[in-house]
């Protein structure tokens, strides 16, 4: 149990590593695939999250399917006991920012999310 | 305290301080830190001792693992499958000293490959994350908000303040370090090094290059030779 147990991280996470410490804890396999076009989901986030204003609503692809953790939405508040997977998804910048130059329309910026802010697109 | 001296002007003004007054994370740290020195899981000199070790690891492991990847096909591979492993072969348990990483330090780290026509550079738009165990504290200007918040989105402005200015048929990608995974990048073996050992090509892969702002060059280290001065009659 997390709850109330201090050392619980430092128990499951000792000679492992986190995330690797949490492989495995997620529900079932990865939901989206390397390749597939997602959206950012604009979730409401009054409390922390980690996922970044200037990409909700900004379809990218996904380039990596990186590993399995509690979403930092709920682990900052103790909550370890779900995992999701994790994503680096890559967006074309003039898809992030209107005014990005046209001629640089090759450059790209990859970011992470937890599954639960991704749509297919 | 203020008063006329007959010197003609007034002590009035305080010198302007020195230092910011602390942050409440700042105080944060410094009253878990007591506690726990009070309750006895380490000492003062534990601290101290473990703080001097922080300071001075620096680049140098991700370095020598980049040039060993240029020359050891066999390296790069477990580099790019396992950054935990591959660091072993430099001398780094990354997983030290706490067993299992740092809030901080987590332990997924991935190489970022450039090509000829592709440029990684690294930020964390919401903090600082950055691999310390192979690559040592974060420089100064990787934590501020003006690197943070425009690299992301003005990068090759940033780019040419750091003096590095690519053509438009290079993509430059952006790594946007916010969750769990840290980073470093691996540059292209720049020409003018064949033939060149693994100490000679880890001497140019700098910090700087490693997160991105900077590629390696013949000839261009982060060596700075420092001039040691001898006591008169010293005979060293």
């Amino acid at each position: 149990m997390a709850h109330g147990d201090r050392n619980h991280h430092a128990k499951i996470a000792t000679g492992k590593g986190d995330p690797q410490c949490f492989k495995g804890t997620s529900d079932g396999p990865p939901k989206f695939k390397v390749g597939q076009r997602v959206r950012i989901r604009n979730l409401p986030d009054i409390f922390y999250t980690r996922c970044q204003v200037y990409t909700r609503g900004a379809v990218g692809e996904v380039a990596v399917i990186t590993h399995e953790s509690p979403a930092p939405e709920d682990e900052a508040w103790g909550h370890v006991d779900k995992s999701e997977w994790f994503y680096i998804v890559r967006f074309k910048q003039k898809d992030l920012w209107p005014e990005y130059p046209a001629a640089f329309a090759n450059d790209t910026l990859q970011t992470e999310f937890s599954e639960r802010w991704l749509e297919p697109a | 305290m203020s008063k006329k001296h007959d010197h003609g002007h007034d002590h009035d003004h305080k010198a302007a301080p020195m230092v910011e007054e602390i942050s409440d994370f700042e105080a944060l740290e410094i009253a878990v830190r007591e506690l726990a020195i009070e309750k006895g899981l380490f000492t003062a000199e534990d601290h101290r001792r473990f703080t001097e070790f922080a300071e001075q690891i620096g680049p140098t492991p991700a370095a020598r693992m980049v040039a060993k990847a240029w020359l050891d096909p066999k390296f790069k591979q477990l580099l790019f499958t396992d950054v935990i492993q591959a660091s072993k072969q430099v001398g780094v348990d990354y997983l030290k000293p706490t067993g299992f990483g740092t809030p901080s330090d987590y332990t997924d780290v991935r190489v970022l490959e450039d090509t000829p026509t592709l440029k990684h550079v690294v930020v964390c738009t919401l903090c600082s994350c950055y691999p310390r165990p192979i690559l040592g504290f974060q420089p100064e200007w990787y934590r501020t908000p003006n690197y943070r918040r425009r690299l992301v989105r003005w990068p090759r402005q940033v780019l040419a303040e750091f003096g590095l200015s690519l053509p438009p048929e290079v993509e430059i990608r952006v790594e946007d370090s916010n969750q769990k995974c840290r980073f470093i990048v691996m540059p292209v073996r720049p020409k003018g090094t064949e033939g060149w050992t693994e100490d000679q090509l880890t001497a140019i892969v700098t910090r700087d290059c490693l997160i991105g702002v900077a590629l390696p060059k013949p000839g261009i280290t982060s060596n700075i030779k420092l001039q040691v001065m001898h006591a008169p009659g010293d005979s060293h």
